[in-house]
């Protein structure tokens, strides 16, 4: 299977919806249905493949020093599978509630999906920040394709951030073509070791700055509330779940390959990072009234959380970050989903006015406090044992303040996700009578079991081990450089 | 020699014009004017890395040594993302023109906290 199909499918059905739109309208209720069952497969089967062994192409049949190359290796496939559940569950709940009526929908959204798989197959750092940024702009669209205000405010600041943070990431990777005369990735881990520390600083300081601003990390978080709380259920859901987890690879590909061996503190940011996203992000989080701004600033401290576990720069770090990080998509797109519609149902997106939904709203509310007890890391469910990786990794690596942020940043979620609970679950009036809807109340069923079986995963050997190879295949640069040059 | 160190650090010096004017003015406009800054400060800085002292574009047949053509390929890429981020946020902006009849981000109620 190759990945390069992985790419052009999405990108190919994301250009015919508006011909198929033109040629018979009735076609779209069953061709975009079909189209992403489609894009599930070929990206899952892209995965596979990649798993088994490092799988390339080579674009134009040029060899690797002068052409384009995808590869595929085990960190990438475990991204393209969580890409293909996250955009899946995402694309159920939005067909379920749109229909194939807003067909522009459908171009943005399968455009994402095929640039975000770009993003995880590419080989050549130029390529990166091309499919980079076609998936940015098609984020940006799809947070304000309502057109209500929150929405074009919201965008307008996330493309204002994202295109500062994509001309950061262009300017180290001129840097890195100025110092190297070269852009495949395989190569320059190789000679960037041997360029003067000074210069490899200012590449690192660039592409760091720039993925950070991508990633919403504490200090450059703004813009993730606002999108990520303005757009419509589905979106908010794949934004939290899906996007950010894209910037995450591309730090843990960009930070092992090139900086592990010439610059080992670039580390130290990373979890310097994460710690204050860790800590800011819990703060800000529980002075919120608005749930699904919680929700979103809640984001900014899981992806602190990740950011640890990729700063621990071991094997045991990058196996614990890649486990949380599915964990993440699961519990908080359940969580978004869930509690977008509950506030539709309730009109209101207040904590305060959220009561009495369990007698009411029983199914929603139940998801979502298996979601809740998830992301606050109740044992045994998938979110504690994500923390307590990330912990016993840091600490195994010498680190205790990042465990102690673990720690507290534990006690201040318990603290403001009771608060919402507290409320579901207090007396109150029946919401205005609606139909229930059929397939989000699926999806988040469907992820929540998911959380619970995960929580279970470190207990069964042949499914930690596929987590643990992750870790052991990402920090195998050599093996990645030998795989590359056909060696 | 110097005449591509100061074309380096003019790109510079644009870029962190650029960022400052982004960081700085409350007029949306500006913002946008920022961000086209920035993005021509890194393509010079690309453009300029594939010159070499005497060469000649790199046409076959080539006579004498030819300048390196694969920024020009970068160049032009980096213009089409930037196009699509600057038409992207001029949109945007109309739309918030049309709402709140002014462009000043302290007149638009902003989403805050």
């Amino acid at each position: 299977m190759t990945p390069v199909l992985a790419i052009v499918t999405p990108l190919a059905w994301g250009f015919l919806i508006p011909l198929v739109y033109l040629f018979r309208k009735s076609l779209l209720k069953w061709a975009i249905p079909l189209f992403e069952f489609a894009i599930f497969a070929i990206t899952l089967a892209a995965a596979f493949s990649g798993w088994r062994q490092y799988t390339l192409s080579f674009l134009g049949g040029w060899p690797a020093e002068l052409g384009i190359v995808f590869v595929v290796d085990k960190l990438s496939a475990f991204f393209l599978v969580l890409v293909a559940i996250g955009g899946g569950g995402a694309f159920l709940c939005s067909y379920g509630r749109l229909k194939s009526g807003p067909w522009r929908y459908y171009v943005i959204f399968f455009l994402l999906q095929g640039a975000m798989n770009g993003v995880i197959v590419t080989g050549d750092i130029f390529n990166l920040f091309v499919f980079y940024e076609i998936f940015s702009l098609a984020a940006y669209l799809l947070v304000a394709f309502t057109m209500s205000w929150q929405a074009i405010e919201a965008g307008l600041k996330y493309l204002v951030m994202g295109t500062v943070g994509a001309f950061f990431i262009l300017l180290g990777i001129a840097y890195i073509f100025m110092a190297t005369g070269s852009l495949n990735m395989a190569i320059l881990s190789v000679s960037l070791s041997q360029i003067p520390k000074e210069t490899l600083t200012v590449i690192a300081v660039c592409l760091l700055v720039g993925l950070f601003i991508k990633i919403g990390a504490f200090p450059v978080h703004f813009w993730l509330p606002d999108a990520h709380s303005s757009a419509q259920t589905a979106v908010s859901a794949l934004l939290s779940g899906v996007v950010v987890k894209i910037s995450v690879y591309a730090l843990i590909r960009v930070s092992l390959l090139f900086f592990l061996e010439a610059r080992p503190n670039i580390f130290a940011v990373i979890t310097a990072v994460g710690v204050l996203s860790v800590m800011g992000g819990h703060l800000m989080a529980l002075r919120q009234e608005d749930i699904k701004r919680l929700l979103a600033y809640s984001t900014v401290a899981q992806i602190g959380y990740i950011l640890i576990g990729v700063g621990v720069g071991t094997a045991a770090g990058i196996t614990a970050a890649a486990f949380h990080a599915v964990n993440h998509m699961f519990m908080k797109a359940g969580l978004f989903i869930t509690a977008g519609h509950i506030t539709e149902d309730m009109k209101t997106r207040n904590i305060s006015e959220l009561r009495g939904l369990y007698h009411h709203r029983r199914g929603f509310v139940v998801i979502f406090t298996i979601l809740a007890a998830a992301i606050i890391g109740i044992p045994p469910l998938s979110g504690f044992m994500g923390k307590w990786y990330l912990m016993l990794a840091s600490v195994s690596a010498g680190n205790i303040v990042p465990a102690l942020a673990l720690a507290i940043g534990t006690v201040l979620s318990a603290l403001y996700y009771l608060r919402i609970l507290s409320a579901f679950y207090s007396p109150g009036d029946a919401p205005p009578a609606r139909e229930n809807p059929y397939w989000p109340f699926l999806v988040a069923g469907a992820f929540s079991v998911c959380c619970v079986i995960l929580g279970f995963a470190p207990f069964f050997p042949p499914l930690w081990g596929v987590f643990s190879e992750i870790g052991i295949c990402a920090m195998d640069r050599a093996g990645y450089v030998a795989a590359v040059f056909l060696e | 020699m110097t005449v591509i160190r100061l074309s380096y650090g003019t790109a510079i010096l644009i870029f962190c014009i650029g960022l400052y004017t982004i960081i700085s003015k409350r007029n949306l406009f500006k913002t946008v004017i920022g961000l086209a800054l920035m993005e021509s400060a890194v393509l010079l800085l690309i453009v300029t890395s594939g010159y070499i002292p005497g060469g000649v574009p790199p046409i076959i047949p080539i006579n004498g040594v030819a300048v390196n053509p694969l920024p020009h390929a970068f160049t032009l890429t980096a213009i089409v993302i930037g196009a699509s981020d600057v038409a992207m946020a001029l949109a945007l902006i109309m739309k918030l023109h049309q709402r709140y009849g002014t462009v000043d981000l302290d007149k638009i109620r902003g989403l805050r906290g």
